[in-house]
């Protein structure tokens, strides 16, 4: 089993039914396995920023949700989960593939890979970093249990010692 | 253009139990004048997401009819959620955009549509074929049960005038969830949280 079928298990098992996604290279596979269950309703926006009132929609009507992004696209969705999500107290799990650090070659992701754990702690959002296969299911168990107890987001950074990160 | 609150009041009017959420300051303010309401979503801060909270929640209850209210300003943060509508073009949803061509709450500064930007061939262009653009208020009255009972996706641009009202929808953002969802019944089952 791949990471990928991992995460994917543990996506099902958490009712984590509403899935938005912003597509990063690592997350192929784990977006077409969503897109081939019916159990899951997959969209995706054009902006990272719109999928956040999305899930805060989707929760209202009662389904729970993940929103997958790249680190980059966190610094899109700042305001939304500020001013949406934080102050309405919306649960939801954020699954945020990591670029700019190991084994990154473009200079552009570097800003945003540095900045995502600052500004996830200056939101006040817990995050905890997946480097492992066999801690998937207790981070993803765990980050869940947490966001549905305090009624907020809570992110998982996927990190290339996870998913093997974007060859360039 | 039309009398805004006017057009607020037969907006409001209309409705019977769709779910309604609206764009932060005056979009929400005359919304709440025009008849405060359990199922009305208020939003008070993310600019621009009323649209994509209102797609999000049509997308979770199918069998709800969705209203959204929003200026124009708000549209045009984040105009891509026009074509994620058209895009995945949900029939429960029915967006109404107040566009009276400023910032009013900010001081007034212009917004694009006081150019030639024309909201409603935006959101035709984005394969929302009901999209309209209304300047009188019997066009608005005559357009409402339409896009509230037909399928969808409807934007209905309508220009209107700057009348404001005094007074602010409830002000905790906790409480408007809480009421929204325990109406409508979306509430999590407080004995299902509790973990052994």
């Amino acid at each position: 089993m791949s990471w990928s079928d991992t995460v994917f298990e543990c996506l099902k098992a958490n009712a984590l039914q509403t899935v938005v996604h912003v597509p990063d290279t690592v997350l192929t596979d784990l977006i077409r396995l969503t897109e081939a269950d019916d159990f899951f309703d997959v969209l995706s926006p054009t902006r990272e920023e719109e999928g956040i009132g999305i899930i805060c929609g989707a929760y209202l009507g009662g389904r729970y949700g993940v929103m997958l992004m790249q680190n980059s696209g966190l610094g899109n969705a700042a305001n939304a989960l500020a001013s949406l999500a934080a102050p309405y107290q919306i649960p939801f799990l954020m699954l945020i593939s990591q670029r700019g650090e190991l084994g990154e070659f473009n200079t552009a992701q570097v800003g945003m890979g540095q900045a995502v754990r600052p500004v996830l702690d200056s939101l006040g959002i817990p995050h905890f970093t997946l480097e492992r296969d066999d801690e998937i299911a207790r981070v993803l168990n765990g980050a869940s249990k947490l966001a549905l107890s305090t009624d907020r987001p809570v992110a998982v950074i996927l990190s290339p010692l996870l998913t093997g990160g974007k060859k360039g | 253009m039309m009398n805004r609150q006017e057009a607020a009041r037969a907006l409001v009017g209309a409705l019977t139990d769709q779910l309604v959420v609206t764009g932060l300051g005056n979009a929400s303010f005359d919304v709440y004048a025009a008849g405060d309401r359990a199922l009305n979503f208020y939003t008070r801060g993310a600019m621009g997401t009323a649209t994509s909270v209102a797609f999000g929640l049509a997308r979770a209850r199918p069998n709800n009819r969705i209203v959204c209210v929003e200026g124009e300003g708000s549209l045009l943060m984040n105009l891509g959620t026009l074509a994620t509508i058209g895009r995945y073009a949900p029939r429960n949803l029915t967006c109404v955009i107040w566009d009276n061509q400023s910032y009013q709450i900010t001081g007034g500064q212009p917004t694009h549509t006081e150019s030639a930007v024309d909201l409603a061939a935006v959101a035709r262009g984005c394969g929302i074929a009901s999209a309209c653009l209304i300047e009188s208020l019997d066009e608005l009255k005559a357009t409402i049960p339409q896009v509230l009972d037909a399928p969808g996706p409807h934007v209905v641009v309508a220009k209107v005038d700057r009348t404001g009202v005094q007074g602010y929808q409830p002000r905790k953002t906790a409480l408007i969830k809480y009421r929204f969802m325990g109406r409508l019944g979306t509430l999590p089952d407080v004995a299902a949280l509790a973990w052994e």
